[in-house]
């Protein structure tokens, strides 16, 4: 009988230690305060900024807007500075964010789970994204285009007709290119991968025909074998996402962005980063 | 084709693979050593036969074995507040124990029920039988089958790229998307 | 509870035929890729135990091969390195084969343990009858080794539907996948993958019941003396 109490206490033990575990992902110990002055920040921010630092998730293999430099192990691109300028504006010091990699697929849910705070990722503004996140105002409006073996000779869209095409996976490419090519009377088949790697090895393998993202993300994969073709389609509307109850954070966030762009500071890192 | 694979072997692609590498031992070293803890419980829990323990433990052995591993990993990933290599870890030892609890059970199951009896006898209780007698006899059987599937651990780790770990796997399909053109 | 929002599980329902598809393409797949296992394992675990050595070693080769390396590096060499040889498998192919192939391995395993555990006495008794070795393993062994092979077999069943999900991870159209696409597009992944987790439980469980039960019996019939292989 003795033991069974003790088996009974053991499994105890481990299921408060797989709760304690569970939440020890949440519970923040508030960080030293007294760091400038509080007053004036909505409460969800205010949360933050007693955490200490700010998580952003970002896009490590995307050049020029989120990517982490194997050589150099640092993040950099105009999402890093965004996340960096937010930053700024909650700590009065831009090097407090936690940069954690995300792609098309687990930035969603990494905002649910309350891992990060916000995604700045190349995360294109829709209707039904709207349903599940709070988007700010675009901060970068892209295109959706196509890369190409050169040695397929596809010379533009119209020839992929007939032909297969690699698109990420949560992308909202799919939906966009299926639309142009109903309108243009040419069919196409897909085929979804979840990270970019694996979207240029099948064009490289020539497992699909083209490899078609955001032109911002297309260019990383660029190299002397491959074209990018002129065609661009679908403007595709870059939003900060925030999770959909921290609408004070959202708010907060868009307020920013509202001010860079008046203050021509956008256009200052449009500039630094050679976009547009 | 020499240069190419000299590209390859720059250093920070071998920087880049050892990360990776180094990722997969953390990953199964975690997930063979808090699996085996807690999958001998479950074994002894289901074997005990106690209506509550065996039953829980039943429960958990069935629903974690009838599910893909990839499965878990993604639900895990998209439902805990974790890092990716964090709930993964977490995914890939609970899917672990589930098997361990089985391959204790069945050793536990190859003891003859005479020793049960005989250690009894002598005045052992339940607990100090199991822990000097039987278990210690069940381990040698245990012990291909435990290295089997310590081995598939180790394996599976690379399931863990579906989630964007960079683990071995994953470092590969990278330096492939990178330099696939030249091959 | 956002991630299971009433919407959420509509939006399933209205869309189950994406599943419904996944679900045939996993069931063809498993199905395929199961026979093709058990022709190697057959073939492969007969080697295994035959009298000439370089049989044995050929099977000690493709085990010892396949069981150490993982299934997704398998997979994806078929899928992405294949190509660059000009040899380009269809996606489908691709799982039959690498899951066949995979699972073979196990098979091989299991068709060698239960060969070796008829008595040797068996065998010799068929050659000397005038049986060739093929002719006693087909006739003799092999059906009584089939009665103690079934547990573990159908536990290996259940072992490749379950990786079947593999199929995910190169764009194959599986339950897997097309749950994984549908909430990646939809960002709707709470209901998806409950009810794909719900499908292969529905699947798996009474499969690996159906083998615990068989297993009992086999070690009641044979005293006890047969282990899980």
């Amino acid at each position: 009988m003795g033991m069974k109490r003790k088996w009974g206490a053991l499994l105890a033990a481990i299921l408060a230690a797989a709760v304690l575990a569970g939440c020890g992902g949440q519970s923040k110990a508030p960080a030293g305060s007294g760091s400038g002055d509080a007053s004036g920040l909505p409460a969800q921010v205010e949360k933050i900024k007693n955490a200490g630092v700010l998580k952003v998730g970002v896009k490590e293999d995307v050049p020029k807007f989120g990517y982490l430099d194997p050589a150099k192990n640092v993040h950099e691109g105009m999402e890093i500075d965004l996340a960096k300028r937010i930053a700024k504006e909650i700590f009065g010091d831009e090097t407090k964010v936690e940069f954690t990699g995300v792609n098309a697929k687990t930035r969603g849910p990494a905002l649910d789970n309350g891992e990060i705070d916000m995604v700045i990722a190349t995360f294109t503004i829709t209707e039904e994204r709207k349903l599940s996140w709070n988007f700010s105002d675009p901060y970068f409006t892209d295109y959706v285009g196509f890369l190409v073996l050169e040695s397929s000779g596809i010379q533009s869209w119209k020839d992929l007709d007939g032909k297969t095409i690699g698109v990420a996976q949560s992308a909202s490419t799919r939906a966009a290119l299926t639309e142009q090519a109903e309108e243009d009377g040419i069919t196409v088949q897909f085929m979804e991968f979840a990270t970019y790697p694996e979207i240029k090895a099948a064009l490289d393998s020539g497992r699909i025909d083209a490899f078609s993202v955001d032109q911002s993300i297309l260019w990383g994969y660029k190299d002397d074998k491959n074209v990018m073709l002129p065609d661009k389609f679908a403007p595709q509307e870059y939003g900060i996402a925030t999770k959909k109850s921290n609408t004070e954070l959202a708010e907060f966030v868009n307020n920013i962005i509202k001010e860079m762009k008046a203050s021509g500071e956008m256009d200052q890192l449009y500039e630094k980063w050679g976009l547009k | 084709m020499m240069e190419e694979l000299a590209a390859l072997a720059q250093w920070h692609n071998v920087r880049f693979m050892a990360e990776g590498l180094w990722i997969t031992l953390r990953i199964s070293g975690l997930t063979i050593a808090f699996s085996f803890i807690l999958g001998t419980l479950l074994g002894v829990m289901r074997y005990s036969g106690h209506w509550l323990l065996a039953r829980i433990a039943a429960v958990y052995i069935e629903s974690f074995r009838a599910s893909p591993l990839i499965l878990l990993i993604l639900l895990f990933r998209f439902t805990m507040p974790l890092k990716p290599v964090n709930s993964g870890t977490l995914a890939m030892t609970l899917f672990t124990a589930a098997i361990v609890g089985e391959i204790v059970r069945g050793g536990l199951n190859s003891v003859d029920k005479g020793q049960w009896e005989a250690a009894r006898s002598q005045g052992f209780t339940w607990w100090q039988t199991m822990q000097h007698i039987v278990l210690p006899q069940a381990l040698r059987k245990m012990i291909p089958p435990l290295t089997g599937q310590f081995i598939t651990v180790v394996k599976d780790t690379s399931y863990v790229w579906v989630v964007g770990v960079q683990e071995l796997t994953g470092k590969g399909v990278i330096i492939l998307g990178q330099h696939g053109s030249t091959l | 509870m956002d991630r299971f929002a009433a919407f959420k599980w509509q939006a399933l329902f209205r869309d189950w035929h994406i599943l419904l598809e996944g679900l045939g393409r996993t069931a063809s797949t498993a199905g395929l890729a199961l026979l093709l296992a058990l022709a190697l394992g057959v073939l492969f675990g007969v080697l295994a135990t035959a009298p000439w050595r370089s049989g044995r070693t050929v099977s000690r080769l493709y085990v010892s091969l396949i069981q150490n390396t993982p299934l997704v590096t398998q997979v994806f060499f078929l899928y992405y390195a294949l190509p660059h040889f000009d040899i380009m498998l269809p996606t489908p192919v691709v799982g039959v084969l690498g899951l066949g192939v995979y699972h073979g391995a196990y098979v091989t395993e299991v068709v060698r343990a239960g060969i070796q555990a008829i008595h040797r006495g068996q065998l010799e008794a068929a050659l000397s009858q005038g049986f060739s070795y093929v002719q006693a393993m087909r006739y003799v062994i092999l059906p009584q080794a089939a009665q103690i092979v079934l547990p573990p077999m159908t536990n290996q069943a259940v072992a490749l539907i379950k990786n079947s999900s593999i199929l995910a991870m190169i764009s194959g159209g599986d339950l897997m996948f097309q749950a994984d696409s549908w909430s990646a597009s939809t960002g709707y992944y709470g209901p998806a993958y409950l009810t794909v987790w719900a499908i292969y439980f529905a699947i798996c469980f009474p499969l690996a019941q159906l083998a615990r039960r068989w297993e009992e019996r086999v070690r009641l019939s044979r005293g006890g003396e047969v282990t899980a292989a």
